[in-house]
C-alpha cells in the first residue's frame, strides 16, 4: 500500500514541471517573441555597474558600491538621474525606476506593451565576431534584429539578406520615431552617403540604424611613450625597433583591422602628403575623404604585394595579435601600446585609473584612421508584426535616456545625439570640468571643446580640461572634428578580394618553410611511415621471420 | 499483428542514430564542402555548388598550409614526447609504490582537469607575465613556441598519466618475480617486462595527447600571443569566410590524424588498451 502511494506521489511530482511547461506554452502563445542577436556585453544588462545603479549609489575609488555598517548600499542623489529622469522612466514603462538598475530588455517589454498594446518577449542572444553572426544566419537560424558592423552590413545587403526599414521609420513627425529625431546628424549623413558595393544602388540608411560607433587608434602609456614621439612615428610605431616598441605593442588578431593598420604603415608618406594638400586648401574635404577611403580600402594585387612584407615586419615587432587581452596587457604594463577600438580604449583608461591609478592616453594616427559603426538590421522576410517590434526596439534604444545607459555600460559612443542634445549633457556630466574652489586651489587649464560636428548645432561645446580634450576619455569617445576629418570607413571588400586578403593573412600568421624543407620533411615522414608499416606487418611476412636455429625446433601453436 | 520483440539489438538503435547524425553525416558534409565550390547568387543570396578539385589543388600548392601542417605535427610530436617522458616515471612510481595515499597524489595530478581549461591557460599566461621572462625570452620568436608547448604539456599531462597508471597497475606482480628469478636486473625487468606490457597504455596516452595538441589553438593564441599558428586555427579562420577551403583543411587533418593513429597501432583490437577511466 505504502509503495503505491509513494509511486502516485512520485508521478505527481514528476508531472508538475511538465504541467508548468504546458501552462507557460499556453501563456506564450499570446505574446510576440522578438529575437535579438547582438554582440557580447553590448547592452545595459542591469544591476551593479550600470548607469542607473552607479548614479544612485555612493561608490568608492575602485568604482564599487560603498556599504554602510548594516551591509546596505548607500543611496545618493544624482544630478543626471534626477527627478525628470525618474519621471521619464515611469512614464515610459509604467513602473517606478528601480534604484538597483533595471535591465533595458525588461524595460522594452514593459514599454512595448504599454505603447503598442502587445505583449512582447525579447529572446536575446550574443555573438563574438561578425563572421560567427554571419554563419549563424547562413545556417538558417532566425532572428528579427541583428547588430553587425559596417562591412558586414554591406556584405549582407550585397547578398540581399536584409529587409529595408519602413519609409515611415524615418519620418520625424511621427511620435514613435525616436531614432530619426535623436540620431546624430553626422551619423545619419554617413549612413545616407555610404553606399554598398560599386554598382549597387542603395545606401546604408535604408537597411541599418546606427547603434554605436568609434575610431581606432593607439592606447598608450604616456610615462613611457610620449605623445610627441607617437605623433612623429605615427603608424610607423608598428615597425619601429627599440626598447619601447619592439615586443611592446599589440595588433588585432583579425585580418581587416591589421590590414588597415599595415596600409597606414605602408602608405604613411602618401597619406601625410595628402593631408598637407588638404590643409593647404589644394584639395577639397570631399576629395580628401574620397582618396583616403580609396587608399584604406585598396585590395589590388600590387597593394597586397607591397603590404605583405610590412605585415611580416609588424608581426616580428609586436608583442601579440589579440582580440581582448590587449587591454589587460597594457594596464598590467606588459606592453606600452595597444592598437584598439575607441570604446576599448575608454575601458582600458577607466580600468587603469581605478585599478592601477595610472593614466593612459589615446591617439588617433595623423595619417588617417578607421571610422566604424555597428548598426541594427533586420533579416529579409521578417513579417510585419515582428518588423514593427524590431523597429520599435531600435526606437526605444534611441531615446537619449536609454542611449546614456547603453553608452555608459558598454563604454562605446552612441550614435544618438538627442534632439535636445541630451547626450552632450551626458558627456559634459562625465568629462566636463568645473572649477571647485573647495577641492582645488587653482583651476586647471581648460578648453572649449567643440562638438558641433556631431550634434549638428553651432553652440554644442563642453568646457573640459586640456587633458580630456586632447588625449583622454572625452577625446576617445567624442573625437574633435579634425580627427574625424581623417577617419575613413572600411568597406566590404567583396567576395574575391576577401579571399585574397585571407590568403595574405594566413601567409603572415603562419610560418612558411622553404620548398626544399617541405620536401625533406615529407620524405622523412614517408620514411617513418614505411618503417612503421614494416614494424606493424613485417612479422607477418615470411621473408622477415627469423629462421629457427639448427637443431632446435620451435613449436608454433598455429 | 505481431508486437516487435524487444531484443538486445534494440538497445543499439539510439547509438546507431547518434553515430549517423553526429559522426557519419557531418563527415559527409565536410567531404561535400571540401570538393565543391560555391557561387553566391547576387540577387537571392542563395549559394549554388559545383564539384571541383580547386580546394584540393589550392591546399597542396600552398607552401603556407603545408608548412603549417608540418609545424603543427612538430608541436604535437614534441608535446607528446615531453608528456610521455614526464608522465611515465610518475605513473610508474605511483603504480608500483606501496604508498598508502597514492590515490591522493594521483588525484593531485588529475585535479587541474576539473578546472575550466581556458581559465587554466589564462592563469598560466599570468604566471608567465609574473615571472617576466621578458629580457631573456621575449625577444625571440621561439619564446612563443616554448610557451605554447609548455601550455600544451601542462594541459594534456593528465591524459597521459591516467592510462599509463592503469596499465602499469594491472601488470601482474608475479611477472616481476619471475623476471627476478630468471636473473633479470632492474633495467632488464623494465625493458623486457614493464615497457612491453605498458605499451597499450602508452599508445592510448599518445593518441589522447597527440590529436588534440595538433588543433588546440586556444593555447597557441593565448600563450603564443597568436604568433604561433597551428592547423586548428586555420580551420577556424576559414570557417569564418570560406567553408569549402575550411573543410578541405579539416579533411587533410583528418587524414593525417587517421594515418598517424593507424600506424602507431591505435586501432589494434588489443583488449588491453585502457581508457582514462574518466
Amino acid at each position: 500500500m505504502n509503495k503505491r502511494w509513494f509511486s502516485a506521489l512520485l508521478a505527481g511530482v514528476m508531472l508538475f514541471p511538465a504541467a508548468g511547461t504546458l501552462a507557460s506554452c499556453a501563456g506564450e502563445r499570446a505574446e510576440l517573441v522578438l529575437k535579438v542577436y547582438n554582440w557580447e556585453e553590448y547592452i545595459d544588462e542591469g544591476g551593479e555597474g550600470t548607469f542607473v545603479f552607479d548614479e544612485l549609489h555612493e561608490l568608492d575609488d575602485k568604482g564599487k558600491p560603498v556599504k554602510d555598517a548594516s551591509g546596505n548600499h548607500v543611496h545618493i542623489e544624482s544630478d543626471i538621474v534626477d527627478d525628470d529622469y525618474k519621471a521619464w522612466y515611469e512614464e515610459a514603462t509604467g513602473v517606478p525606476l528601480s534604484e538597483e538598475g533595471p535591465a533595458i530588455l525588461d524595460d522594452f517589454e514593459l514599454w512595448y506593451q504599454k505603447n503598442y498594446g502587445v505583449k512582447v518577449k525579447v529572446e536575446y542572444s550574443t555573438f563574438g565576431t561578425n563572421e560567427d553572426m554571419y554563419n549563424e544566419l547562413l545556417l538558417g537560424n532566425e532572428y528579427d534584429l541583428l547588430c553587425p558592423s559596417d562591412y558586414m552590413i554591406m556584405k549582407l545587403a550585397a547578398e540581399n539578406r536584409l529587409e529595408k526599414y519602413d519609409a515611415a521609420f524615418f519620418d520625424p513627425e511621427r511620435e514613435e520615431n525616436y531614432y530619426i529625431r535623436n540620431v546624430s546628424p553626422f551619423i545619419q549623413e554617413k549612413f545616407e552617403t555610404n553606399a554598398g558595393l560599386a554598382g549597387k544602388e542603395y545606401t546604408w540608411s535604408e537597411y541599418a540604424a546606427g547603434y554605436m560607433w568609434g575610431t581606432t587608434g593607439f592606447v598608450y602609456n604616456p610615462e613611457i611613450v610620449s605623445e610627441d614621439e607617437l605623433r612623429e612615428l605615427d603608424w610607423q610605431v608598428f615597425i619601429t625597433k627599440g626598447e619601447k616598441y619592439t615586443n611592446k605593442i599589440t595588433a588585432k588578431d583579425n585580418v581587416r583591422d591589421t590590414y588597415f593598420a599595415a596600409l597606414g604603415v605602408t602608405f604613411e608618406e602618401e597619406l601625410k602628403a595628402l593631408k598637407e594638400r588638404r590643409e593647404s586648401g589644394e584639395i577639397s574635404a570631399e576629395e580628401y575623404m574620397l582618396r583616403l577611403t580609396e587608399r584604406f580600402n585598396d585590395t589590388s594585387e600590387e597593394t597586397i604585394a607591397k603590404v605583405e612584407p610590412i605585415l611580416q615586419k609588424i608581426k616580428e615587432n609586436i608583442y601579440s595579435f589579440e582580440t581582448d587581452t590587449g587591454k589587460a596587457d597594457l594596464v598590467n604594463g606588459n606592453v606600452n601600446l595597444n592598437y584598439a577600438w575607441s570604446g576599448d580604449a575608454v575601458y582600458a583608461m577607466d580600468l587603469a585609473e581605478t585599478e592601477n591609478e595610472k593614466e593612459l592616453n589615446y591617439f588617433v594616427p595623423e595619417g588617417g584612421s578607421n571610422l566604424w559603426f555597428d548598426g541594427w538590421v533586420m533579416p529579409k522576410g521578417i513579417d510585419a508584426e515582428h518588423k514593427q517590434a524590431a523597429q520599435a526596439f531600435v526606437n526605444f534604444l534611441s531615446m537619449p535616456e536609454n542611449a546614456m545607459r547603453n553608452s555608459y555600460y558598454i563604454g562605446y559612443t552612441s550614435a544618438i545625439s538627442g534632439s535636445e542634445m541630451e547626450m552632450l549633457d551626458y558627456a559634459d556630466y562625465l568629462y566636463g570640468y568645473e572649477f571647485d574652489p573647495k577641492e582645488e586651489e587653482e583651476p586647471e587649464e581648460t578648453v572649449e571643446y567643440d562638438l558641433g560636428w556631431f550634434f549638428g548645432q553651432e553652440d554644442a561645446s563642453i568646457t573640459a580640461t586640456r587633458e580630456q580634450a586632447e588625449r583622454r576619455q572625452l577625446y576617445a569617445q567624442y573625437p574633435p572634428e579634425a580627427v574625424m576629418a581623417r577617419c575613413a570607413v572600411m568597406d566590404y571588400y567583396g567576395q574575391e578580394a576577401t579571399v585574397h586578403i585571407n590568403e595574405l593573412w594566413s601567409r603572415v600568421k603562419a610560418e612558411t618553410l622553404d620548398g626544399w624543407a617541405i620536401v625533406v620533411i615529407c620524405l622523412t615522414v614517408c620514411g617513418i611511415a614505411l618503417f612503421a608499416i614494416f614494424v606493424k606487418f613485417g612479422a607477418k611476412i615470411d621473408l622477415f621471420r627469423p629462421k629457427p636455429k639448427k637443431g632446435y625446433h620451435r613449436v608454433d601453436p598455429d | 499483428m505481431k508486437i516487435p520483440r524487444f531484443s538486445r539489438k534494440t538497445l543499439g538503435i539510439p547509438y546507431a542514430v547518434f553515430l549517423l547524425f553526429f559522426v557519419i553525416i557531418p563527415m559527409l558534409v565536410i567531404l561535400f564542402y571540401a570538393f565543391t565550390t560555391g557561387v553566391k547568387d547576387p540577387v537571392t543570396g542563395a549559394e549554388s555548388f559545383s564539384f571541383s578539385f580547386s580546394n584540393f589543388l589550392r591546399f597542396f600548392s600552398d607552401p603556407t598550409k603545408l608548412s603549417t601542417i608540418v609545424y603543427s605535427l612538430v608541436i604535437a610530436l614534441v608535446t607528446t614526447v615531453l608528456c610521455l617522458l614526464i608522465a611515465y616515471p610518475v605513473a610508474y612510481i605511483l603504480a608500483r609504490s606501496k604508498l598508502k595515499k597514492k590515490f591522493v597524489i594521483l588525484m593531485l595530478f588529475v585535479l587541474p582537469m576539473w578546472i575550466n581549461f581556458v581559465l587554466r591557460v589564462n592563469a598560466l599566461r599570468e604566471i608567465f607575465n609574473l615571472l617576466s621572462l621578458a629580457p631573456a625570452l621575449e625577444g625571440l620568436t621561439s619564446a612563443n613556441y616554448f610557451k605554447t608547448i609548455f601550455g600544451m604539456v601542462y594541459d594534456f599531462l593528465p591524459f597521459m598519466i591516467l592510462p599509463l597508471y592503469t596499465t602499469i597497475m594491472k601488470i601482474d606482480q608475479s611477472l616481476y618475480e619471475a623476471s627476478a628469478d630468471l636473473g633479470g636486473g632492474a633495467f632488464t625487468t623494465f625493458t623486457r617486462v614493464t615497457l612491453p606490457l605498458s605499451m597499450p597504455g602508452i599508445m592510448s596516452g599518445v593518441t589522447m595527447v597527440f590529436l588534440p595538441s595538433m588543433t588546440n589553438y586556444v593555447v597557441s593564441d593565448m600563450l603564443g600571443n597568436a604568433k604561433v599558428t597551428i592547423i586548428g586555427k586555420f580551420i577556424y579562420e576559414y570557417f569564418g569566410n570560406d567553408w569549402h577551403m575550411g573543410s578541405m583543411v579539416a579533411l587533410v587533418l583528418l587524414i593525417v590524424v587517421f594515418l598517424s593513429s593507424w600506424l602507431s597501432g591505435g586501432f589494434t583490437a588489443d583488449e588491453n588498451v585502457r581508457g582514462t577511466n574518466l
